[in-house]
């Protein structure tokens, strides 16, 4: 039996800043207009907020977790009548994921493409050998946009 | 409404707006601005002769704007006085060359084009505020389309609607093809119980209202099927949850969910509504030919004029806020007020029926005493003392003080009637020219004094208002909770009684530190007395500062009589800076002070 972990709740609470997440109530609002929960019916941000008040940790910090579909477009934000903001939960469990190092390698691995390069589709050497054959030249990092991330992650 | 209207005790204004009043219990006098109708209310038979040849051609108000109206007209058929009323903003202009055609079709010549406001003055014993509600315009809910879609209505356009004398005789037909819908859907909770757009209070009503409209829809068109779209379905009242078991019973789908945005199908003029069923938390889409969006219940949008006329207060949702919400449910905070229907707060026809009943009984046990007795906590005015400066009068949340004159040398008068004993004038009074009756100013000195007779430096001194602080800290003590025992309270009516002298003269005989407790805001049970006990202490904060004594040692809380644990939290906290507060720095203040 899953027992309420009001820890988690907690925790969420504090990166949230403000206990909007317990003024839910479940009322679907969110999920109406969500295009990944059109698409998939594994993500349903009700049933995310609802997972993260009983604080079920375990179903939501982890690599398969349903919060990965989120494809941030904040509809559910502008939808909410408790001004909740779904949303900012699923970027807040996003964040919890990744200090935990529980996250899908994918992400990892496009974190790391936009840090190294700023590009955000991955770099394979097969795209080389395509450019090569028609002529074009090697895929070179953007400096500009490396050097802009490197001051934006130095002042988080 | 006809029986009101032929009532031999009963004086009904009509197509009038109260302009002023003045006076107090018992003793209002009422200023009524009668609008001019154009047309002889006396003389009118209603004939409509007026009507068909009148060529100007408005929207009907009354009809949701689903059908219209002639410029001269009446409001709606059972209207009362039963009498045409000359709408000017669309009439020709009152030219009689330029139009003039219902002058001359009218037999009884009652047409005056001449006619001006009038204004009337009545005596009034009492008061009762029924000025009723809004609705709320779901135009804001962008994503429901209410002004895209044509078959997107709100609940009182579905009320026209159905209704046999609406527009369309009864027949519930959509707006587009003129047809009987096959599917209707109801959205609940529109512009209610949101944070963030509308209003964050239930409504109250539009859960009932839709039932009974689902179970008015089966009961025309049985084949028609309905699905109600909700968060929660509140059936609170005697026999609600029956009709509402009925409608289910009826074949009334209720899918638990708000939708998102609602697509029209262009050709079909249908509309598409996605929402999850949180049941089975599957998205589901619904194909619907008609929504009807039940809108929820707003305050008059004009209701602070009546706020200010009569010295109400509002809630922070904007109804008006009664005297006590438990024990004073009809009755205003002004004396000789009273409150019915949905003025007060929203609420159903059953409802308003038994606060107008209770409204008008309290009016009625006034009228009949023909007196009233009010409590001797009054203020009194010592003339000697009074350098007519009028403050008393500008801080009075009751206005029961009447301002004096400098030049004529006339004093400020206070009706004991209307006076509620809050003594916010007599804290205000710079002469000190005020005596505040069983709360005299000897008596909280004399208090503080034997406070601080013994040890003063171990004391916290409280005030605390009589409504809220003191029996927040009643609560405190029967329900057994733990706090310093060396705060000793001062108990005034209201806080707005703490003068600046108690604070400085505790000070004075070495308190450490002084608290002041008041209301919440939205529950002082003086209108807003409680606001001048803020500003009071903000300006002494300054004024401490000013000689160099730490405004911390003055403090301002807000307690409830429901907020025991509050109380003990603060006194707790209060200790913790009671114990920083040196033997050195009391005397050093003692000794500024006594300068």
């Amino acid at each position: 039996m899953t027992k309420l972990n009001f820890d988690f709740r907690n925790k969420l609470d504090a990166m949230l800043d403000g206990d909007r997440l317990n003024y839910c109530y479940q009322c679907g609002a969110c999920v109406g207009d969500c295009p990944a929960a059109k698409y998939s019916e594994e993500f349903n941000p009700r049933v995310i907020l609802l997972k993260a008040l009983f604080g079920m940790e375990d179903e939501l910090i982890a690599d398969d977790s349903p919060i990965w579909l989120c494809t941030n477009c904040y509809t559910c934000f502008e939808r909410c009548p408790q001004d909740v903001r779904p949303i900012e939960v699923i970027i807040a469990l996003k964040n919890i994921t990744v200090d935990q190092e529980k996250n899908p390698v994918e992400i990892s691995k496009i974190v790391e493409s936009v840090r190294k390069t700023g590009r955000t589709v991955t770099y394979t050497p097969l795209v080389d050998k395509r450019r090569q054959e028609l002529g074009l030249g090697k895929i070179e990092p953007i400096s500009d946009a490396v050097k802009e991330i490197e001051i934006i992650t130095k002042g988080l | 409404m006809m029986d009101v209207g032929r009532h031999p005790n009963i004086t009904l204004y009509t197509y009038s707006e109260v302009e002023n009043v003045t006076g107090f219990i018992g003793n209002f006098k009422v200023t009524i601005r009668k609008k001019a109708r154009y047309v002889d209310e006396n003389e009118c038979t209603a004939c409509s002769d007026c009507a068909e040849v009148c060529p100007v051609i408005v929207p009907d108000e009354f009809q949701q704007g689903f059908s219209s109206r002639k410029a001269i007209y009446i409001p709606f058929p059972q209207a009362v006085p039963s009498t045409y009323t000359l709408d000017m903003e669309s009439c020709l202009g009152n030219n009689p060359i330029a139009c003039g055609k219902c002058y001359e079709a009218c037999e009884k010549k009652c047409i005056d084009y001449d006619m001006q406001d009038e204004i009337i003055e009545i005596d009034a014993g009492a008061i009762i505020t029924a000025t009723g509600m809004d609705v709320y315009d779901p135009t804001e809910l962008d994503e429901y389309g209410y002004t895209r879609y044509e078959n997107v209505i709100t609940s009182m356009e579905f009320e026209r609607l159905i209704s046999a004398s609406g527009p369309t005789e009864g027949h519930f037909i959509r707006p587009t093809d003129r047809k009987v819908p096959k599917t209707v859907g109801f959205i609940q909770c529109v512009g209610s119980r949101s944070e963030k757009r509308g209003n964050p209070y239930c409504s109250n009503i539009c859960c009932m209202n839709t039932v009974k409209d689902t179970l008015l829809l089966s009961d025309h068109y049985p084949g028609v099927e309905c699905k109600v779209f909700y968060m929660d379905i509140r059936a609170f009242g005697k026999g609600f949850e029956d009709l509402y078991m009925r409608s289910k019973q009826e074949g009334v789908k209720y899918i638990r969910g708000l939708p998102g945005e609602i697509e029209e199908d262009p050709n079909t003029k249908n509309l598409i509504l996605t929402v999850e069923n949180t049941s089975n938390g599957k998205l589901e889409k619904h194909n619907l030919e008609m929504v009807v969006l039940s809108v929820g219940v707003i305050p008059r949008q004009d209701n602070k004029i009546i706020k200010q006329l009569l010295t109400l207060s509002t809630t922070s949702d904007g109804f008006y806020m009664e005297s006590h919400p438990k024990l004073k449910p009809v009755d205003a905070p002004t004396r000789g007020v009273y409150f019915a229907g949905c003025a007060e707060s929203p609420k159903d026809v059953k409802d308003s029926v038994t606060q107008a009943s209770a409204a008008a009984a309290r009016a009625s046990i006034l009228l009949n005493a023909g007196k009233v007795k009010i409590e001797a906590i009054t203020s009194r005015v010592i003339p000697d003392k009074c350098i007519y400066c009028g403050i008393c009068a500008r801080v009075c949340p009751y206005h029961a003080i009447v301002p004096p004159d400098k030049k004529t040398k006339t004093l400020p008068k206070v009706v004991e009637a209307a006076c509620a004993g809050c003594g916010t004038c007599a804290a205000e009074c710079p002469s000190d020219a005020i005596i505040m009756r069983h709360f005299r100013d000897e008596q909280i000195m004399a208090q503080i004094e034997s406070i601080l007779s013994e040890k003063p430096e171990e004391k916290i001194v409280t005030f605390a208002c009589n409504w809220c602080s003191y029996p927040g800290a009643d609560l405190a003590g029967t329900s057994r909770i733990q706090y310093p025992p060396n705060n000793r309270v001062i108990r005034t009516m209201c806080s707005g009684r703490v003068d600046e002298k108690f604070v400085f003269h505790a000070f004075k005989l070495g308190a450490p530190i002084v608290l002041v407790s008041g209301c919440h805001f939205s529950d002082c049970h003086y209108i807003n007395a409680v606001r001048w006990t803020q500003k009071r202490i903000e300006k002494l904060w300054n004024k401490l500062e000013r000689k160099k004594i730490r405004p911390e040692r003055l403090q301002l809380e807000y307690i409830s009589a429901a907020e025991g644990q509050k109380w003990a939290r603060v006194i707790k906290e209060l200790e913790e800076i009671r114990k920083k507060v040196t033997k050195k720095e009391i005397e050093e203040t003692m000794k500024i002070l006594s300068e």
